[in-house]
């Protein structure tokens, strides 16, 4: 009597993550893994998808949840939470400050002790703060199979929305990252209506560094260029690339080229030239809060 | 004989966990498919437990797991074996009232009711880690409640309370009558 779920499933729960691979290597795609859950769940009680059988990830948290630099790299292990990268080291590195940003607008307090780093870019929402920020970072993914490891740049990682560049049997373990250097600094705005537990008409995230005035290197993503999954604004990126820092080559900028390569759709929550509108708007303010980062310093 | 639904066409296996519910020990059998909610709420009885949306957005059902707030609609009861769990009922020994409750009489914060035990949890949770939090810091450690009374602006007065009680030392109350 005491569940609302309409199809009923079964749960393994690996005791390692060898173990886990062995699961998905002879089960393949009968078995859906899941992280924190926060997504899964609410699409089975959807009925969105049908699950056979779930691969509970929690148990491996103790191997896969951490941050560390490493190699010249960032590692952000797939299973780490919202809350575990809030109270990390990352959020105060100004290079990283774009991670503050997300973790305040993301959810609720009690969704971000759920919600994992993994599981934010292996749903394959376009609507993935976690994601449209990585994006400006060049991260990679790292895949895990018994076959061995995969590694694929988070910019081919999205196929469409809710696919991903993911085997059946293959496991998201980590997300990674070059250090920035330290004339750079990114950013992350996502507008709605409020400011907590919103999805978000627009993501706009934004990675600037700065030689004097002159923008030395610049990456912009949105939750959606033409195609449903978060994608860079190349065009528009090449474009302020070697120019000066100034509103006007800003204005130009969004005014001109993202026009050129960005199309949007209407849905019920906002009209395609309304997230036209505000891509400009927050794109202009992402960059102008990634400036001022650098320069606080 | 009874219809045992469990028997006729759920070939499920039970799964049979410990759940440290409140400081006391649950063995407990569950279903693979089974939230933490519903083994709460139904097998276990605690039902301050509410559930409101069921999926992750009023935070009624809020409690702590191993001290971190989480959504128990969202959490399948085997992700949570061998976990300690805090719901309302467990804030304050038997009879006696925790400071978070104190608070929301004192203030008359609640209306109908509903959002109280997850209101309480996530105050408690806000305390726990800072007893001296802002008003700032009040509205986004509640900012996943909802309370469709609208009593927000007593609820924000009674955390602001509640934390003056735990300030001054003040965590259990006795009941008065």
């Amino acid at each position: 009597m005491s569940t609302i779920f309409i199809h009923r499933f079964d749960v393994v729960q690996p005791s390692s993550l060898e173990e886990a691979l062995k699961i998905l290597a002879e089960e393949g795609e009968s078995v859906t893994p899941m992280a924190g859950g926060t997504d899964v769940m609410i699409l089975i009680r959807d009925g969105v998808i049908k699950v056979k059988k779930i691969l509970d990830l929690w148990p491996l948290r103790s191997q896969l949840s951490y941050i560390k630099r490493e190699d010249g790299y960032v590692k952000i292990g797939a299973l780490t939470t919202v809350t575990e990268l809030e109270k990390s080291w990352l959020v105060n590195d100004k290079r990283y400050a774009g991670f503050r940003d997300v973790i305040i607008g993301f959810a609720t307090p009690y969704l971000r002790s759920l919600a994992t780093v993994g599981g934010n870019i292996g749903t394959g929402h376009p609507l993935s703060d976690i994601g449209v920020l990585l994006l400006t970072l060049d991260a990679e993914v790292v895949l895990l199979s018994a076959d061995g490891e995969r590694i694929v740049p988070l910019k081919e990682f999205y196929l469409g929305k809710r696919k991903i560049n993911r085997k059946p049997n293959e496991l998201i373990t980590e997300v990674r990252f070059k250090e920035a250097p330290g004339n750079s600094s990114t950013a992350f705005i996502k507008f709605d209506r409020r400011r907590g537990h919103s999805m978000g008409y627009v993501l706009v995230a934004a990675y600037l560094a700065l030689k004097g005035n002159v923008i030395e290197d610049v990456k912009i993503a949105f939750d959606s260029i033409g195609r449903p999954y978060p994608e860079r604004a190349v065009k528009t990126e090449s474009f302020l690339k070697g120019k000066e820092f100034s509103l006007e080559n800003i204005r130009k900028a969004y005014n001109e080229v993202l026009p050129t390569e960005m199309s949007r759709i209407s849905d019920y929550r906002a009209s395609a030239e309304y997230r036209l509108d505000l891509s400009k708007v927050l794109m202009k303010r992402a960059l102008l809060r990634a400036k001022e980062r650098i320069e606080s310093r | 004989m009874a219809f045992d639904p469990s028997k006729s066409w759920d070939t499920y296996p039970d799964i049979e966990i410990t759940l440290n519910v409140n400081g006391k020990n649950y063995k407990v059998k569950v279903k693979p498919y089974e939230r933490l909610i519903d083994v709460l709420r139904y097998k276990l009885g605690f039902t301050g437990v509410k559930e409101g949306c069921g999926r992750g957005e009023c935070g009624a059902c809020v409690v702590l797991m191993d001290g971190e707030l989480v959504p128990s609609c969202l959490v399948l009861a085997v992700r949570a074996n061998g976990k300690k769990i805090i719901t309302v009922e467990g804030l304050a020994p038997e009879g006696k009232l925790h400071a978070v409750q104190k608070a929301f009489l004192d203030t008359f914060a609640v209306q109908c009711g509903f959002c109280f035990p997850g209101f309480a949890i996530a105050i408690k949770h806000l305390l726990d880690k800072n007893p001296n939090p802002s008003e700032e810091e009040i509205k986004e450690a509640l900012s996943g409640n909802l309370c469709r009374c609208g009593s927000y602006y007593r609820l924000i007065k009674a955390a602001k309370l509640a934390s003056e009680y735990v300030r001054q030392g003040k965590i259990y109350f006795d009941v008065k009558r």
